[in-house]
């Protein structure tokens, strides 16, 4: 008795370490839950490299956002914008406006790179170099010479004749459809004018509290702006406009769910005990379970994800059962069997659903998805606590005398002696066959899909905005690049470059409509020196064209040589580094991941990318050296769709596992255990496979979770107990219920990935409830008896 | 091959562009035609060269249409500015050509010119600072870029006229320095022969 004492004081003081802990982490240190949806994908262990394109990418996105203000008058286009900035202009702790240096910059960047004009040429002008006439390029100088509009540049016409750096200005300023005009940054499509706004973010992007500042912000500029010009378009786009809606849409998910489960719990509890003590002692150890996944995934984690939180809070629909069945059994049991007793008795039973609830929610932390482990983890700490609350806790505070048998828990009882049963008759004969042919249709029309967007689907407007935003600023796609990599920054230029030209014929078959890339600004040092070569050949030569037009302006070999002499003096190779540090070189600098590992690496993206475009775009990169087409979409499928394959084996397994588990105090009844269950996840897939869904990964976790909770009912039935007294059926019934309110409430979700894990838990859950006690063996000898 | 959009924009501005020095003075010396033609005769001063570069042609301005400049002597060349491009004829021939679409300071530029042409001087003085004078019927001013980046790549701009403008002067950053006189200028219909209006 002592010993039973210490212990439920042992828990008693770790549930205050607990409390402590929690009180510490919300109040103290005011944790918010994290945001990041990228946080649910994996890493890409294999190759580290790829891992940190993939960041470069992510992060060179997610500090960001930008805002089109639009008007079909320019005028209108303005006075709103400047609305709309002097609004932002007032938060610029939180925020910080970028549109005022980009016009200094680029044109001081372009002095910058005069002095080394020879090795700076298009693509298309080093092709006409090669190949055109001398006539030719005379031609194109007089064009310069004569034309009024031509020559009026900062470079003066004899330092530039042929218009080969003005021709690579013009392309390194056409890499962006944004211009400066009128102090502000302009962008047209034809029908409206906007002002762009780029903003960088002061707080983090999937910070809660920031999210709700800069959004509340950005509607405020936005009814200011539009009050100003009533017809103006704004148009935001970022990670954190993205984050934000999901964080909201799963803020709302969490508060449902929870507060749906534990509304529907106390409901059902309140109907089968009419008293107010078996409420509150569940709704304990549900509390102590939160408390205890929340503060030890805390203590693992760092930090916990917002979907790990909406996903826990189904959680509670599965920590009741051990509290019900406990709650149940001394209902049930005589009133001489001391609680502790009683105890000692469930102990077995206890023991194993817990752990096969736990082997169903391993199969979730097995797969590479941080978020789907942190869940996984989450769920199981949750359990373990609420479980280890009923037995240290439940036998001191419940005595025999605290519940009564009341009528409604009765009829319950009542109803399984009327439930269908399963022998060897012919009825139990043709109800197989039908379900075998249900379950053969079925799953003949299940589809499959891995598609990216289970993990995250975001609303129509916002892709919209997202799609026109691409459009309207010509972006390069963050999902689809390529990575270059070589031992050195030379080879890592040249392989760009080789891989370039591969890319330019696609731009004129429209498949793509441009790429950025460091080469662009920087040519390889190989490149370079054939550059200088190339108009040392065809260019200055003698009789070339230089010559040629020397002649046609009237002037002699002197203004020849003088020219020549020009043209050496501006070969000063241009290097790396000093564009890197260079503040013309801000947007472009996520493309050079520079030095990893053994190597160097960078990014070439592209533009105007359409679906039919990957397999061409893919197969540019084969055959080059150290150049390779990363599709972060299609790689995310294919893992979505790996594990869904491997998950799947998983399942078998478990089962083969929990039957082996289950053996030694079953024996020959434990295929009456599982049965059911297995039964209902196959009943589960045809009726998926019927209503046209696809399978995909996260059915089949969700099978996995059956598997656990479904034996549990399995267990309840077939205990000693329950053949005395059916008792064991009301807390069937009831852990049934509630797993249903919960995991029902969470097909509400709009998260796909989160809906389809609900449906098949509803699904599954139900199709095992209604099953298992057809195969309840005490009840078929009983019926025989009759 | 042209390059270089932003100095088109303040050359074929200034050449219709009358600023706001006494703006509103000037506007009503100013005649605004529906159709404008006339002959230009350039000349180039070019770093370097110890001759000045001199060419000289026709130009039209068609209001709601764009400009029409070409060179016939001694090098014959055809430059069309409408709404949405710029194109460069050599001949019949399309030597060149840069749509808004790629180059979207060419709608820019072109709105810019139809606001000149239609009188929009306001707008006008937001891209650049209008000095000069007016003295009975002829007015001159100068011209300079507001933003750095316009002033660096156009440099300085100055205008003479009367009724219509009659000298351009552009003094470019690199040195460079051009001037455009305007002769035997003629407005209506008739203004544009055949071939200029089949160019449009």
């Amino acid at each position: 008795m002592n010993r039973r004492n210490l212990l439920a004081g042992f828990w008693g003081l770790v549930v205050f370490l607990l409390l402590s802990h929690s009180a510490y982490l919300w109040l103290g240190q005011r944790i918010a839950p994290d945001t990041d949806i990228l946080a649910l994908l994996p890493a890409q262990q294999q190759d580290p490299v790829l891992q940190q394109s993939f960041s470069r990418m992510a992060e060179a996105a997610q500090q960001r956002l930008i805002v089109v203000v639009g008007a079909s008058e320019w005028a209108a286009a303005r006075r709103a914008a400047d609305a709309y900035r002097a609004v932002l202009k007032s938060r610029e702790d939180l925020i910080q406006l970028n549109d005022g240096v980009m016009d200094q910059t680029f044109s001081d960047g372009l002095a910058q790179f005069q002095r080394h004009r020879v090795v700076l040429l298009t693509a298309r002008d080093e092709a006409a170099l090669r190949g055109q006439s001398n006539e030719y390029w005379v031609n194109v100088a007089l064009t310069k010479l004569y034309s009024p509009f031509g020559g009026g540049q900062a470079v003066a016409w004899q330092d530039d004749p042929f218009g080969l750096f003005s021709g690579w200005v013009q392309a390194r300023a056409q890499e962006t459809p944004v211009r400066p005009r009128d102090g502000r940054l302009y962008v047209g499509d034809g029908r409206l004018e906007y002002v762009v706004l780029p903003i960088t973010l002061r707080a983090p992007a999937f910070s809660l509290a920031a999210q709700q500042s800069v959004m509340s912000l950005l509607a405020q500029a936005q009814s200011v702006a539009q009050n100003i010009a009533p017809d103006a378009e704004v148009v935001v786009g970022g990670v954190m406009v993205h984050a934000a809606a999901a964080g909201e849409q799963a803020r709302w998910e969490l508060s449902v769910i929870g507060f749906g489960s534990i509304l529907g719990i106390v409901l059902l509890i309140w109907l089968a005990f009419r008293s107010l003590k078996p409420i509150v002692l569940v709704m304990l150890s549900i509390a102590v379970g939160c408390l205890g996944a929340l503060s030890a995934s805390w203590l693992l984690f760092d930090r916990l994800h917002l979907l790990t939180l909406v996903f826990g809070a189904s959680l509670i629909g599965g920590a009741q059962d051990y509290g019900i069945y406990f709650l149940c059994n001394r209902v049930a049991a005589d009133a001489q069997l001391d609680s502790w007793q009683l105890l000692r008795r469930l102990l077995p039973p206890l023991l194993l659903t817990l752990i096969t609830t736990v082997i169903g929610y391993m199969g979730l932390a097995l797969t590479p998805f941080p978020g789907l482990r942190q869940i996984a983890v989450f769920s199981v700490l949750g359990l373990v606590f609420a479980w280890l609350t009923v037995v240290c806790w439940f036998p001191v505070l419940v005595r025999s005398d605290t519940l009564t048998k009341i009528r409604l828990a009765n009829w319950y009882v009542g109803s399984l002696a009327r439930w269908p049963l399963l022998g060897r008759d012919r009825r139990t004969l043709v109800v197989a066959i039908v379900f075998a042919a249900v379950a053969i249709f079925g799953g003949s029309r299940l589809g499959i899909s891995d598609d990216i967007r289970l993990l995250q689907n975001p609303s129509k407007s916002l892709l919209d905005d997202q799609i026109k935003l691409t459009r309207l600023l010509d972006l390069p796609t963050p999902a689809q690049f390529y990575l270059v990599r070589g031992a050195s920054a030379e080879a890592v230029l040249q392989r760009e470059e080789a891989l370039k030209q591969r890319l330019d014929p696609l731009i004129e078959r429209r498949i793509i409509s441009g790429y950025h890339a460091t080469s662009n600004w920087i040519p390889s040092a190989h490149a370079q020196v054939a550059r200088i070569q190339l108009i040392q050949q065809k260019v200055l030569n003698d009789g070339g064209p230089l010559a040629v037009l020397a002649a046609r302006i009237g002037e002699g070999d002197q203004w020849v040589t003088a020219t020549r002499e020009r043209f050496r003096t501006s070969e000063l190779p241009v290097l790396l580094d000093d564009f890197l540090k260079s503040p013309t070189s801000e947007p472009w600098r996520y493309l050079w991941i520079g030095q990893v590992d053994a190597g160097y690496a960078s990014i070439v993206a592209v533009k105007g990318l359409s679906k039919p475009g990957l397999p061409i775009l893919e197969g540019a990169a084969a055959g080059l050296d150290g150049v390779r087409w990363v599709d972060a979409v299609g790689a995310i499928s294919t893992v979505l769709g790996r594990y869904r394959h491997y998950m799947g084996w998983v399942v078998v397994f478990s089962y083969i596992a929990v039957y082996g588990l289950l053996y030694p105090r079953y024996r020959g009844a434990t295929w009456r255990v599982v049965a059911p269950t297995a039964l209902a996840s196959i009943a589960t897939l045809a009726l998926l496979g019927i209503t046209g869904q696809s399978l995909q990964l996260f059915h089949v976790l969700a099978l996995m979770l059956i598997l656990g909770v479904g034996v549990d009912y399995g267990i309840f039935l077939q205990e000693p107990g329950a053949r005395r007294d059916p008792i064991a059926w009301l807390a069937v019934v009831l852990s049934a219920l509630s797993t249903l309110l919960s995991f029902g409430l969470l097909s509400l979700s709009k998260t796909p990935a989160l809906q389809a894990f609900g449906v098949t838990m509803l699904i599954g859950t139900t199709a095992v409830w209604l099953l298992v006690p057809c195969f309840d063996d005490y009840q078929v000898e009983k019926t025989r008896g009759l | 091959m042209m390059r270089g959009v932003l100095p088109w924009c303040a050359i074929l501005s200034s050449f219709v562009l009358l600023g706001a020095a006494p703006v509103a003075k000037i506007q009503e010396l100013l005649a605004r035609p529906k159709v404008l033609c006339g002959r230009f005769d350039q000349n180039k001063q070019l770093v370097g060269l110890k001759k000045p570069v001199k060419s000289n042609g026709r130009f039209c301005i068609v209001a709601d249409k764009g400009v029409l400049w070409r060179t016939l002597q001694p090098f014959p060349n055809t430059v069309r500015l409408t709404r949405d491009e710029i194109v460069q004829l050599q001949g019949e021939r399309v030597a060149f050509r840069l749509s808004a679409k790629e180059e979207p300071t060419v709608r820019v530029i072109n709105q810019v010119m139809f606001a000149l042409l239609a009188g929009h001087l306001g707008e006008l003085e937001k891209l650049f600072e209008i000095d000069g004078s007016v003295y009975q019927n002829s007015w001159n001013v100068t011209l300079n870029a507001r933003e750095p980046a316009v002033a660096k790549a156009v440099g300085k701009i100055a205008l003479d006229g009367g009724e219509y403008v009659k000298n351009v002067t552009i003094d470019h950053t690199s040195g460079d320095r051009t001037s455009i006189v305007f002769s035997a200028l003629q407005s209506g219909t008739d203004a544009m022969t055949a071939d200029e209006a089949a160019l449009f």
